[in-house]
Order: C-alpha cells, then sequence, then structure tokens
C-alpha cells in the first residue's frame, strides 16, 4: 500500500470530497485560465469588447452584491457599538479586535441555525419573501453614483427607478406576513404595507421639487449638478425636501422610531417572526443595506454627492512615474529597505535595550503605516473618483451614525400618529415645497427675460 | 343498564389536535366548552375580529402574563387576561412554615421591592406576639423601605420607555437600582431578596459600607433623577403616546378597590402611610403627591406621579439618616415562637399600593391561615377597563403604567 493511498484511507467523508477539489483549483483551474487564455483568448476579447454594455452591466451586479455584504457587517457592528455607548455599555469586545468580527460571527450564526418553516405556512411564499424583500434592496445599488464615473448604471429615469424598486420592498413584507401564518407576522406585514402606501407619496413629492431644479431624474446627474462649493448642494436650496425626504425615508426604511413592521414590544418581531436562520439573516440584511441607500440616496439628492463641501485645488502628482524608467524599479525596490532601516533607527538608538529585530518590527510597520498614507493621498489628489468615494463614503456614514443614533434615543410612534403625520403633515408640507419652487423657478425665468 | 358517557372534549395535551385540527391548535380558544357567560361571550368572534395571543412569553407583559386581546384590525375590542403561570401557592407554604420562615417565603412575591414583602408579615407578627420593636429599628426598616421604593420606581420608568420602544433609559434605570440594591446589599447580604426584617427588628446594623454608599448615592440622586427624568418627560414622541391613554377616573379607581400610585394619580390622596400610619411615619414630614385632572389619570399622570413620589421618598431618607435614635435593632425574643390564639392585619404601603398580610394563629408555631393581599394583583383587574377601544400598542403603554409584577399577582 502506497503512502498516497494510506493517507487516502485516513480521510473523512468530507476529506475525500475537499481533497480533490482543492488540487482542481490549485492545479487545474490556473493551467485551464492558461490554456483558455492562449487560445480562445482573442476571440472571448472581440466578444466582450464589442458588448461593453453587457460586460458593464455584469460586472456592476457583481460589484453591488459583494458590496451589500460587507456593509451590512460594518453597519451591524456599529449600531451594536455606538448603541452600547448611548447605553453606557461596552458593546460587542470579543471576536476581533473591539469585537469587530462580531457581525462575521452573526452571520456564521444565521448559516448554522435551523432553517425553520412553520407549520400552516404558505411555503413558496414564505420562501420567496426574504429574496423579493433583499433584491428589491440591493437593485436599488444600480443607480447610486459612488463617484465620478462610478455608477453601475446611469439611467435617465433613476429616480422613478429608485422608488418603483424601493417599493417593491414592501411587497416582500407582505408576502412575508401574509405567509408566516402567524397573527403577529399578518399585523407586521399589514403595517408595513399602510406605512409603505403613505409615506412612498411624500417621500416622492419631496424630491420633484429638486427635479425642477436639476431638471434631470438621473441620479447621476443630479449629484453631478451640485458641484463646487457647498452652498451648491440642494439641501440649500431645497431644505423642507431634504427634511421630509430624511423623515419619509426613516419611515420607509423601516427604522426606529417608525419601525412600525417590526415592533418588538407590541407584535413581537413582526413580519420576521416566524423566519429563522438565513431567511431571517436576509431580512436582516435587506434592513441595513435599506439604512445605507436611504443615507446614499439623502447624500446624492441633498448633501452634494461624490462632491468635496469645497473646490479642492487641481494638484497634479508633479512626477510622472512612467517617466523614470529603470529609475522607477530600482526606487520600488531601494524605498522600502531605505525607509524601513531610517524609521527603525530611532527606535534602535532611543533606547539600548531594544533588540535590534524588534526595531525594524517597528521600523517596517511605521513604514507601511506611511506608505499606505501616501499612497491614499497620493490616489486623493490624483485619482478623482477615489477623492470622490471618499467623501461619498464620510457623508453617507454620517448619516447612517443619524439612523443608529435616532434608533437609541427615541421611542416608537403608535401607528395612527404615524399615518396621521403622513398625511396630516409631511403631504401637504411636500406639495407646499413643490409650489413654492415651481413658483420660484418661474419667477426667475421672467426676470431673466425681461432683464 | 345504560351509562352515559361525559361528553369528550379535547384536552390541550391531547396530541390528537395536532393529528386531526392542525390550524385549530394554533387558536387561542380553550378547548373546553364555556364556563361562565362571560367566557361565552368573550370567546365568539364578531364580523372581522380576531383572537391575538400575548403572552405567557411576550417581550412585553412584565413577567409570564398571558393577554388574550380580541382585535379588529389594530383596535382592541375586549380582552381577557389569564393569570395563574407562575402559581407557587405561597399561602398554603406559609402554613407549613414556622413564624420565622415565613419572612423569606414572602420575599419572592414582588421581587422588585421585597423589603415591603417582609414588612407586611413581620408587623402582623409582632401584632400576635406583643413585642416592642426598638425605635431604631423602626428608622432602618423606614430607610431601607424607602430605599427599595426609589429603585422600584427608577426601574418602572425605564420599563415604562422599553415598552413604548425606547432602548435607552432601561439601562440607565438599572444604573440607579444597581447603586441602591449594592447598598442594600452592604447589610442585607442579598441584592434582590433581601430577607432582612425580622420579628422584632431587623437582622444587623447599618455598617459603614452602606452609610458610605448611601452618603455618596444621596448627593447625586436627586440630580440623576432630574437626569432621567428629563430625558423621557420633555420627549414629545413619549408624552403624545401616554397622554390620554387608559384613563382611570376616580370613581372606577374607588370601586374596584385601586390603590397606591394608581389612585393617586387619578386624584385621590389615599396613602396607607398617612391614612393608618405605622412604624414612625407619624413623625417624619412628608406629602402626598397626587395628579389628575378632571376627576381622573392617565398613564402619563400615572407615570408622572412616580417621579413625584421618589422625590418625597428622598426626602423621608434625609429625616431618616438626621434622626436616627442609637438603640439596639432587635427585641428580645424566644427563638421559638408561639404567638397567642388570634388574628392579626397589617398592612404597608408598598411601591404598587397596599400590601398587607392578615393572620390567623391557633397558639402553635405556624399560622393557622395566611392570606396576602397584593397590590399588582387588584391593580391588574384594571386593564378589562382601561385597554378596551384603545390600539395594540397603547395595551404596552398601560399596562407598563399600571406596574404590575407577576410574582404578587400569581402568588
Amino acid at each position: 500500500m502506497t503512502a498516497i493511498a494510506r493517507a487516502w484511507d485516513n480521510l473523512t467523508v468530507t476529506g475525500k470530497i475537499l481533497v480533490p477539489l482543492l488540487f482542481l483549483v490549485l492545479v487545474v483551474a490556473p493551467v485551464a485560465t492558461v490554456l483558455i487564455a492562449l487560445f480562445v483568448g482573442p476571440w472571448v476579447v472581440d466578444v466582450l469588447a464589442s458588448n461593453l454594455g453587457i460586460v458593464r452591466f455584469v460586472v456592476a451586479i457583481t460589484g453591488v452584491l459583494v458590496f451589500t455584504i460587507p456593509t451590512a457587517f460594518v453597519i451591524i457592528y456599529m449600531e451594536m457599538k455606538v448603541i452600547a455607548r448611548m447605553n453606557l455599555r461596552i458593546g460587542p469586545d470579543r471576536v476581533g479586535p473591539y469585537g469587530s468580527l462580531m457581525s462575521v460571527v452573526h452571520g456564521l450564526k444565521f448559516l448554522s441555525k435551523e432553517d425553520f418553516t412553520p407549520t400552516g405556512a404558505d411555503v413558496p411564499v414564505f420562501t420567496l419573501a426574504p429574496v423579493v424583500v433583499f433584491l428589491a434592496t440591493v437593485m436599488t445599488f444600480l443607480v447610486v453614483p459612488f463617484g465620478p464615473g462610478l455608477v453601475a448604471q446611469d439611467l435617465n429615469i433613476g429616480l422613478l427607478y429608485l422608488f418603483a424598486i424601493g417599493g417593491m420592498n414592501v411587497v416582500g413584507l407582505l408576502m412575508a406576513g401574509w405567509a408566516s401564518f402567524n397573527k403577529y407576522s399578518l399585523l407586521g406585514g399589514l403595517r408595513a404595507a399602510a406605512q409603505a402606501v403613505s409615506y412612498e407619496i411624500p417621500l416622492t413629492l419631496s424630491v420633484v421639487g429638486l427635479v425642477l431644479l436639476a431638471g434631470t431624474l438621473s441620479v447621476y446627474q443630479i449629484g453631478a449638478a451640485q458641484a463646487g462649493w457647498f452652498t451648491d448642494w440642494f439641501v440649500f436650496r431645497q431644505p423642507l425636501g431634504a427634511l421630509i425626504f430624511l423623515i419619509a425615508g426613516t419611515a420607509e426604511a423601516n427604522r426606529s422610531p417608525l419601525d412600525m413592521t417590526e415592533a418588538d414590544q407590541e407584535i413581537v418581531a413582526g413580519f420576521a417572526t416566524e423566519y429563522s436562520g438565513m431567511r431571517f439573516a436576509f431580512f436582516f440584511f435587506a434592513e441595513y443595506v435599506n439604512v445605507f441607500v436611504m443615507s446614499a440616496l439623502i447624500v446624492t439628492l441633498f448633501f452634494g454627492a461624490w462632491n468635496a463641501p469645497f473646490p479642492f485645488p487641481d494638484v497634479a502628482p508633479a512626477l510622472d512615474p512612467g517617466s523614470l524608467g529603470i529609475g522607477l524599479v530600482l526606487l520600488l525596490a531601494a524605498a522600502p529597505v531605505a525607509l524601513t532601516l531610517l524609521f527603525a533607527a530611532p527606535f534602535y538608538l532611543a533606547r539600548s535595550s531594544t533588540p535590534a529585530w524588534q526595531a525594524l518590527l517597528l521600523g517596517f510597520i511605521t513604514f507601511s503605516v506611511v506608505a499606505v498614507g501616501g499612497l491614499l493621498g497620493a490616489a486623493y489628489l490624483g485619482l478623482d473618483w477615489f477623492a470622490g468615494l471618499a467623501w461619498f463614503m464620510v457623508k453617507t456614514f454620517v448619516f447612517v451614525f443619524v439612523f443608529v443614533w435616532m434608533r437609541g434615543t427615541f421611542p416608537r410612534v403608535r401607528i395612527d400618529q404615524l399615518m396621521g403625520f403622513a398625511w396630516k403633515w409631511l403631504l401637504p408640507a411636500s406639495l407646499l415645497n413643490l409650489f413654492v419652487t415651481a413658483a420660484a423657478i418661474l419667477v426667475v425665468e421672467a426676470l431673466n427675460k425681461a432683464g | 343498564m345504560t351509562t352515559t358517557t361525559p361528553p369528550q372534549h379535547p384536552s390541550a395535551d391531547d396530541p390528537r389536535i395536532l393529528l386531526d385540527d392542525q390550524i385549530g391548535a394554533f387558536e387561542a380558544v380553550p378547548p373546553y366548552p364555556p364556563r361562565t357567560e362571560r367566557e361565552a361571550e368573550f370567546y365568539s368572534l364578531g364580523d372581522g375580529e380576531m383572537f391575538l395571543n400575548m403572552g405567557p412569553q411576550h417581550p412585553s407583559t412584565h413577567g409570564v402574563l398571558r393577554v388574550v386581546l380580541k382585535i379588529d384590525g389594530e383596535r382592541v375590542v375586549d380582552l381577557d387576561p389569564v393569570l395563574g403561570y407562575l402559581h407557587r401557592g405561597v399561602e398554603k407554604l406559609c402554613e407549613t412554615s414556622d413564624f420565622h420562615h415565613i419572612i423569606s417565603q414572602l420575599d419572592p412575591l414582588e421581587y422588585i421591592s421585597s423589603l415591603f414583602m417582609e414588612w407586611a408579615p413581620v408587623m402582623a407578627f409582632e401584632q400576635l406576639l406583643d413585642v416592642q420593636v426598638p425605635r431604631r429599628a423602626e428608622y432602618i426598616r423606614v430607610l431601607t423601605g424607602e430605599l427599595n421604593r426609589v429603585a422600584s420606581h427608577a426601574l418602572f420608568q425605564g420599563w415604562m420607555a422599553l415598552d413604548l420602544g425606547g432602548l435607552t433609559p432601561i439601562l440607565y434605570s438599572f444604573i440607579e437600582r444597581d447603586e441602591i440594591v449594592e447598598m442594600l446589599a452592604a447589610i442585607t447580604g442579598q441584592r434582590m431578596l433581601f430577607n432582612y426584617f425580622r420579628i422584632g427588628g431587623v437582622n444587623g446594623d447599618l455598617n459603614h459600607e452602606f452609610m458610605s454608599r448611601l452618603g455618596d448615592w444621596m448627593s447625586r440622586a436627586s440630580v440623576q433623577n432630574q437626569a432621567n427624568t428629563d430625558l423621557l418627560n420633555d420627549n414629545e414622541i413619549f408624552v403624545r403616546r401616554m397622554r390620554g391613554i387608559g384613563r382611570l377616573d376616580r370613581e372606577t379607581a374607588l370601586r374596584m378597590g385601586t390603590t397606591g400610585p394608581n389612585i393617586r394619580a387619578a386624584g385621590v390622596p389615599f396613602d396607607i402611610r398617612r391614612a393608618h400610619p405605622y412604624s414612625v411615619y407619624p413623625e417624619l414630614e412628608f406629602d402626598i403627591p397626587t395628579r389628575g385632572h378632571d376627576g381622573g389619570g392617565d398613564s402619563l399622570d400615572r407615570y408622572l406621579l412616580r417621579i413625584d413620589e421618589v422625590k418625597q421618598s428622598l426626602r423621608i431618607i434625609d429625616q431618616c439618616l438626621h434622626n436616627m435614635p442609637d438603640g439596639p435593632v432587635m427585641a428580645g425574643l424566644p427563638r421559638l415562637l408561639r404567638p397567642r390564639p388570634g388574628r392579626a392585619w397589617a398592612a404597608v404601603e408598598a411601591p404598587r399600593g397596599l400590601f398587607g398580610t392578615y393572620v390567623i394563629s391557633d397558639g402553635t408555631d405556624q399560622p393557622f391561615r395566611m392570606k396576602i393581599h397584593d397590590p399588582s394583583f387588584v391593580n391588574l383587574q384594571l386593564v378589562g377597563l382601561l385597554m378596551k377601544g384603545n390600539l395594540i400598542a397603547d395595551t404596552m403603554a398601560v399596562m407598563a403604567s399600571l406596574d404590575p409584577v407577576m410574582g404578587g399577582i400569581d402568588k
């Protein structure tokens, strides 16, 4: 019996499946890739190049889907930590540095839980509901511009698409509420429907004034129209619209204090009462992705999208790396070593008891921090999209924090107060906003013609 | 010979229910025919109505209370509280324990304010035994009792906010309560079920740790109380959810035997500490705050009244510390107590109202019968009157404002 055969016998069933797979991935896949690239590569490149729109769409969809999970993880961790601080607690601090891997453990927990379907449930609808909710939320990412040029699809009816797809969210909640065969779920689903019907209207009407000002429905164009100083942001021309959008957006994202659909003190967990495992995780992720989308929309529509609050002086990197030739290679090889030694020297000289290897390690860490900082700085100065992305993320997370803050401080409103507020205050206010904006535009145009 | 078999009704334990009628197993309707007219009326559904079975495991029913709601959409048409999930048979346990043991049996009734659960039976036994309690012991009882009242009301404030969906105030409340129970633990040895009062005094004198913790806390108690209060009282959402909800008028409150903060919030200044004075309360200065308007009080009044009461408790604690006499804390008593045959009734003003015990002694070392009057049980009768016609969300606000504790209700 050879050694390989003996090792094979020692493997468990799982091992017998995993080891060949590992072999496939490590050996066969690279070889196949090289072969494909050699023989059918030119043809594939031709096909892709002639269908650039489709390629862009597929890449964008993949990117968006991949992007949602870390976003949700970060926001969940942020919420746990921020609310803990507001409650004078510490929050998660066991898994990873400062508990930062808590969300990952949450995800693993959901994966390992029983996927339970209650007796009497409408199984197909029950299964489909989380998918609908998750997809409806994720698909809104498609028109959100993360930076100049960083938009998956610049639809010319972007805003319309946003509200249409965002509204589908509620269909999923209603499906979940109905199919769970649970009265709490049913109440939660019906609340979701009532709330969505009431708050979609002021939400949509509050941006019509903005659309009149920008003259376009494309989210990307609206973002681009706010370039320049921060006074050009639409929040200063549409303050009422921004406020209505924030409130209606809170209701639309089902966030406290307007989280009627899952008011745990009243209806246990609303539509999600009977969900467990990965199906619940879809709802869970959808909620936090929704928070991100709402914050991103507020930033894009009212707070200058990716634009910095002030026009940044256009400092192109003074040195063009390409012109250095062989010098660049030498620089890349020599700079790390030289800088590591340079940064290590003070650690070594300051305390004679520091061993040389420790000083070198500290020097290397310092060099890494400086190098990453330098690269990011260079990227910020040299790359438009990077600067835009940085500003967009910073602004968006400010609003994510606002959502978390509201959850930590406010009690929940009652369902009739919620509906009354939408119809008696938000709707007239948004109509007033629209009327005043339209009138102002007419007056300004008339003045321009006369003058 | 013909035998008539009694009609077979499926019992809740019958597995056939699950096999034959799976849907039926989920209904809130009890599996037996209605026993009373009220039950028959309640368990028949009108057009568009449905039952919602809230509890015994529900995020906001304060323990294991089960309430069957008959709802029409979001509106509560009728409701039926179902008790007994925490029944321990305390009254029966008391009949088989001797007088010293009874004190610890009664501790877990209202586990948030245990000292009052010890106070009433101890007073009743002292009447039977004709014991004179030392004055220092009486002052210590009042001091610790009022501290316990502050802890209980602080917790109420947090639960109230939590039941309305506010996550944060409950943790601030627990900080305040924790300081007090740690303080009490320094002299009683326990954080929750203190078992501190004894027949003829208290178990152990005040010690240094208690006094230093108390001084620490007193120096910032009113400020902290004010801060916690401002967090909620200035909140528009909170006030709007409470104002006008669960309105209890004077006549109903008196008719239903309501006591404690709930009746004082309806405008009736009834407080056992003044109405039937006991211990050293006649020597102390404090007001009996009342709230309410137009001859009744709503949930917000009941909430605000408890905050007023905390301020009065702080006054009493302050006076106790200034007037604390020297002397023993226990009267000399034999270890085996055999009181004279007879009856005694003693009541104290617990944080939730009148807590009383009625003891019948037959001359042995165990009581012949012991009746416990619990304020939460009496106050809970109001839920049916106060919640009808409200929304489901208001059910939580009303129930939290009545502040029931299930340990005392189910006994």
